[in-house]
């Protein structure tokens, strides 16, 4: 049988090189050279191509509407027809945690590249994976916490976080000697000498668990717990619907009520995608143990930045980090542990 | 092509009919576009401000939007108490509130849809939620299956009725082999999305005032009291201004099922009440906060306990027969129990959710001026979906505009 | 027809519960701790390194009850080491030279545990001023300082071992390099200071008003 036998009329759609150059002798059996896809890539590359299509659409109204002049004005520079291009790839851009490795280098580049123009400065963004066999957890000493807020001041400076809201990750909560952890008559803004007499300090901050309630409601998947247990936000993905923040029970989330504004030369330049790097207003964020810094293999700035070793962080995975020793050497608890969210923070006293 | 074009000819006549009206028709009209716009003229501030604009912040991140939006579903869903026993139980005197019911359910979905956007951070980036081009976390997200059974439900409100009054308009008699399948999916449909709704808040193990067996039951008896209350009150000023006839047997049929569900919708408020307040643990507070106001923070205290107080007169009222007969009466006792049930069910339910925090803080919301003013818009688009599709419906009805041949 | 319907939505619904219920990998385990223990790995395996951020840390490795890490080197960061430069002689002969003139070292006050327990000598040793001594005069070098506080504060020293205690520099990835005890706490005035706090949220207290 030759291949003008074929009794139908097929559309060759994206396949005139390829047909070329397949050289099958026999009529059974796939190309050789043609890997198949597995499923995921197939849904994938649907998807993508759904959406290059919708962006096609969409810009054929806007470009009918003359919405989108800038981009296409002869008048306007070269620079700001980039910059209009990089706007509209990033719109159209898809979820980060279903982009491939290029995908992801691409939206990098735009991004630093955007900010370039902007600002005139050079930014170091990462978007590197997560390192295999590792799993962070994060250890407080209760005993040891003196209060000084140290660690709040790195949190702000390190993660880029809004100056105008006064946006904190982390709370430290003063609490009375002798009523236990109560919560409701504790107080996160003191301002007064610390340690005070008769009192102890309790950080909170996001608790990335295992079970994480705020990843399952999130109806765009725009966070969720990447593979080594961090929990993430993709802040160009997530609409808006604050649903996450009513979901959490550790208070671990932060909203962009407004545009955040981090003075330019208070910006850490150090950043990765799912961590530290500009927000826009409107969007979620949250701790995300520094993951700029932690997946290099360096501690999170609190920990860096607390003078009284109450912080310890590390691999659960490895069995002589010394976040295992202390939980298998310390009474460790975990806060509110009967929701089943499975927190990955745990604290512990001397 | 023959449906087509009488669909197109439909079109042409509504236009024509809700163009046209007497003077108060259009003042009312003219009203409700000035405050659309005045809406929309806040919505662009909130729109360039960012949300910040509304009175909600980290403490209390859900407010007057989401509280009308969880409110609205319950209106929308109720439009199937009247669907069942006009359509299926062969009762006639129903079938003109039906209209009018699933041209509510309709004007309530077009209105939550259009909170639930307001609410966004990211109005812009909804295009993520759409399936294929977007992601869509289902099933793990209550608020995609919301999502889902709202459209769904729109859907299905739309598509009943224009079958209806496209028979009609042509003079025919609607088959029920084909609606009747529609209508018993709508009845199932319209319990699906109070419960779906009441499950986003109360599947979150955060929030204990939610966190509650009970809050999707309740949802249903409060919704199936304030949505057929709005739709008597609504008859009523159909029956005044329209030639549309509305006898009295209907509303009083419909006030039999209001006095019914805010029966039980009481009862059910005082079991949670004496679960609250009679061992009060832990995860009582935020009722406390609600009912009794908390460290000097008593912002709800005189909504709820007026809601509260509006309830129980309505309620207690309603089940007597002699009350309940006197139309007069019985139109501010609807009027009563819909803006309790409105309270309740709106900020008193979602507020104190979130008061205190997770860490014990009380922080009190008030909906800034902004907010007040969206909110206030997207009701007067409601209204104004609704005194469309009302008016075209009663039209068709009364065989004012009818199909030409050519 | 009516059963019929009814019928076909209920499957319906018991179709899309049973789509809805979860079965991916993420639920394997029933707690993150059956989870850690699980998939524990040898720490050889370990690839995450923290060299970079300790390159600028002298160090020297230290061996306990087992733990084998690095703690910051010390005596290079003690001003004009060797102490035996001003030291020539034993602490009684050089106060007997300098009466009436200011001593050095004026502004330490010992405030660690009391008098009748501990002073300069309990720790520094009179005629060798470049190491201090144990409890029973053994010689104690200043890098492995750390030996002399846990004569007393055995509990300490147990969870500084482990990591419980004290902090730990740079990454927390291997090597391991932990403060010792002098990096925190000065020896004269072991116990931290009360301060103020550096941060004052004005947001906050708007927020609660």
């Amino acid at each position: 049988m030759s291949n003008d036998s074929k009794k139908w009329y097929s559309f060759n759609l994206n396949k005139s090189d390829k047909s070329d150059s397949c050289g099958c002798g026999s009529n059974s059996g796939s190309c050789s050279d043609e890997k198949p896809k597995d499923g995921y890539d197939q849904i994938m590359d649907v998807s993508m191509d759904r959406r290059s299509a919708f962006k096609k659409i969409t810009a054929g109204f806007l470009i009918g509407a003359g919405a989108v002049s800038s981009s296409c004005s002869v008048v306007s520079g070269d620079e700001s027809k980039e910059k209009s291009g990089i706007e509209w790839d990033e719109y159209f851009k898809g979820n980060y945690k279903l982009m491939t490795d290029e995908d992801k280098t691409e939206t990098v580049d735009r991004l630093t590249r955007s900010y370039e123009l902007r600002t005139g400065k050079k930014l170091n963004m990462s978007s590197k994976d997560a390192e295999e066999d590792v799993l962070f957890g994060y250890a407080f000493n209760i005993s040891k916490c003196q209060g000084y807020m140290d660690c709040v001041n790195a949190c702000v400076e390190e993660n880029n976080q809004d100056r105008a809201s006064e946006m904190q990750y982390i709370r430290i909560h003063e609490m009375e000697d002798g009523k236990g952890f109560n919560f409701e008559e504790s107080d996160d803004n003191y301002y007064h000498e610390v340690p005070a007499d008769g009192h102890f300090y309790m950080g909170t901050q996001c608790f990335h668990c295992d079970n994480p309630p705020c990843v399952e409601v999130c109806p765009v998947q725009a966070t969720w717990k990447e593979k080594d247990g961090i929990v993430v936000i993709d802040y160009d993905w997530c609409v808006g619907c604050r649903y996450c923040m009513a979901a959490c029970p550790y208070d671990g989330r932060r909203f962009n009520w407004k545009t955040p504004e981090v003075p330019e030369q208070e910006v850490n330049k150090n950043q990765h995608y799912l961590g530290n790097r500009l927000r826009k207003k409107g969007v979620m964020e949250k701790c995300t143990f520094c993951i700029q810094r932690s997946r290099e293999g360096q501690n999170p700035a609190c920990v860096e930045a607390c003078p009284t070793g109450s912080r310890t962080f590390g691999n659960l995975l490895d069995p002589k980090s010394n976040i295992r020793w202390i939980l298998e050497n310390k009474k460790v608890f975990r806060l509110k542990e009967d929701l089943g969210t499975e927190p990955k923070f745990w604290y512990y006293m001397d | 092509m023959k449906t087509l074009r009488v669909f197109r000819s439909l079109i042409k006549d509504g236009f024509l009919e809700v163009t046209h009206g007497s003077r108060a028709y259009h003042i009312w009209m003219a009203v409700l576009s000035f405050i659309m716009l005045f809406g929309m003229y806040n919505y662009s501030i909130q729109l360039e401000e960012g949300l910040s604009a509304t009175g909600m912040t980290d403490r209390v991140s859900w407010g007057l939007y989401i509280s009308n939006f969880t409110f609205l579903v319950g209106v929308a869903a109720a439009a199937v108490m009247l669907v069942l026993p006009a359509y299926v139980l062969k009762n006639i005197d129903f079938k003109q509130a039906v209209l009018i019911g699933e041209g509510l359910a309709v004007a309530a979905l077009c209105m939550c849809l259009a909170f639930v956007v307001a609410d966004m951070g990211g109005p812009a980036r909804l295009w993520h939620m759409l399936p294929v081009i977007g992601v869509f976390n289902f099933p793990n997200s209550m608020l995609t299956w919301d999502v889902l059974v709202l459209n769904g439900y729109l859907f299905i409100n739309i598509t009943i009725p224009m079958y209806i009054l496209v028979m009609r308009y042509q003079g025919k008699v609607p088959n029920p082999k084909i609606y009747i399948p529609g209508v018993f999916l709508s009845v199932f449909w319209a319990v699906g999305i109070h419960m779906i709704t009441a499950f986003l808040y109360q599947g979150l193990q955060a929030r204990p005032f939610w966190n509650n067996a009970l809050l999707g039951p309740r949802f249903l008896a409060s919704a199936f009291a304030a949505g057929p209350a709005l739709i008597i009150i609504v008859l009523a000023i159909i029956r005044k201004f329209t030639a549309f006839k509305v006898p009295d047997n209907t509303i009083k049929k419909i006030s039999m099922i209001v006095t019914v569900a805010a029966q039980i919708n009481l009862i059910m408020l005082i079991s949670e009440l004496f679960k609250e307040f009679y061992a009060p643990t832990h995860h009582s507070i935020s009722a406390v906060y609600l009912f009794f106001g908390l460290e000097g923070k008593t912002a709800l205290l005189p909504w709820i306990w007026t809601s509260i107080s509006l309830n129980v007169v309505a309620t207690v009222a309603l089940t007597f027969h002699k009350v309940r007969s006197n139309l007069k009466i019985l139109y501010v006792l609807c009027g009563m129990l819909f803006i309790a049930i409105w309270i309740e069910k709106g900020f008193g339910l979602i507020v104190p959710g979130f008061i205190p925090g997770p860490w014990g803080k009380i922080a009190e919301y008030t909906p800034s001026l902004v907010e007040i003013s969206v909110t206030l818009g997207i009701w007067a688009m409601g209204a104004f979906i609704f005194t469309i599709l009302a008016k075209t419906g009663i039209a068709v009805e009364l065989g004012q505009i009818v199909y030409k041949k050519k | 027809m009516t059963t019929k319907l009814v019928l076909k939505a209920l499957t319906i619904v018991i179709c899309l519960f049973v789509i809805s219920c979860k079965h991916s990998d993420e639920h394997k385990y029933h707690t993150v701790v059956d989870k850690i223990e699980a998939e524990t790995v040898t720490p050889e395996n370990l690839t995450v390194t923290s060299e970079t951020f300790n390159e600028n840390i002298k160090t020297v490795k230290i061996e306990e009850d087992g733990f084998e890490f690095l703690i910051p080197e010390r005596k290079s960061q003690i001003t004009s080491f060797n102490c035996t430069e001003c030291h020539t002689k034993p602490i009684d002969k050089l106060k007997q030279d300098q009466v009436g003139e200011k001593a050095a070292h004026w502004n330490i006050k010992l405030a660690h545990a009391g008098s009748e327990i501990m002073n300069c000598a309990t720790c520094h040793t009179s005629n060798n001023m470049d190491n201090l001594h144990s409890l029973t005069n053994s010689e104690i070098d200043f890098n492995y300082s750390y030996k002399l506080c846990s004569q007393c504060h055995q509990k300490e020293f147990k969870d500084w071992k482990g990591g419980a205690h004290g902090k730990q520099l740079g990454g927390w990835a291997p090597p391991r390099l932990s403060n010792t005890c002098v990096n925190c706490h000065n020896p004269h005035k072991p116990a931290f200071e009360k301060r103020w706090p550096v941060r004052f949220n004005t947001q906050k207290v708007k927020e609660r008003q």
